[in-house]
């Protein structure tokens, strides 16, 4: 999958503002907060809340509580993480801990231990027919 | 060729160990162990003590210093806290609030 705002590396050092990347040989133990974008290939323990779409890079450790508003996962995270938008596990991710999220996808090859908690529209004909439309209770 | 930006919406209370060069851009209070450059842009907010290779400063730090290499302290720039290093440079509009020590 394509980095969709990958830097040039011609201004590889003027990320644009709110971007960060914790490189590979970095390590930070503490709390990470705040908007914009993080790409983390390094190691981060403690905690992050970010207002903003979190990836984990392949080879990146994050062992913290995650609350971000999309996180993409290539390398290990172990926390819990609650997410608005989208979670994604990708080929070669292992996740541990629980996820809560607007919507997750678990890419082939990808190890996950932890439950799962998002919304999911089931299809019609999954619901029984005598509830109500939107399904707001299934009985089976 | 790796690098560590900290972008300027992203704050970090605690500790950064970095082996390669890093870019603060942002806010970062705790502590600071870098062994290669470091660069403090202008708007960024270092509450730290630093240890780094070559230091460049544009940004506000308060926390103490100590380079193996030099320390350049920009226009713009303020550094209060003590600076060890083997080089420094202060530039004009520069403020600095602390003392200097130098092997000689």
């Amino acid at each position: 999958m394509a980095l969709t705002r990958s830097p040039s590396p011609a201004n590889r050092h003027a990320a644009p503002a709110g971007e960060a990347v914790i490189g590979a040989g970095t390590r930070i133990r503490g709390r990470v907060t705040g908007e914009g974008d993080i790409t983390i290939a390094g190691r981060v323990e403690g905690e992050v809340h970010l207002r903003g779409e979190l990836f984990v890079a392949e080879g990146g450790q994050v062992v913290s509580d995650i609350d971000a508003d999309a996180l993409r996962v290539a390398g290990d995270v172990e926390g819990n993480i609650q997410v608005t938008g989208e979670v994604t596990i990708l080929a070669g991710a292992r996740v541990r801990g629980d996820v809560r999220s607007g919507s997750v996808s678990l890419d082939e090859g990808a190890s996950f231990d932890g439950r799962l908690d998002c919304d999911v529209r089931l299809p019609r004909e999954l619901l029984l027919a005598d509830e109500d439309e939107d399904g707001a209770t299934i009985r089976r | 060729m790796a690098s560590t930006v900290i972008g300027a919406g992203i704050t970090i209370e605690g500790e950064i160990s970095a082996d390669e060069e890093l870019v603060v851009q942002g806010t970062v209070r705790g502590k600071v162990d870098a062994r290669e450059g470091v660069t403090i842009e202008a708007g960024a907010t270092v509450e730290a003590d630093i240890t780094a290779g070559p230091l460049t400063v544009a940004g506000s730090v308060i926390g103490n210093i100590s380079s193996t290499d030099r320390v350049d302290l920009q226009a713009g720039g303020r550094v209060i806290g003590n600076v060890k290093a083997t080089r420094i440079t202060i530039a004009d509009g520069a403020q600095f609030k602390g003392n200097v020590d130098m092997d000689v």
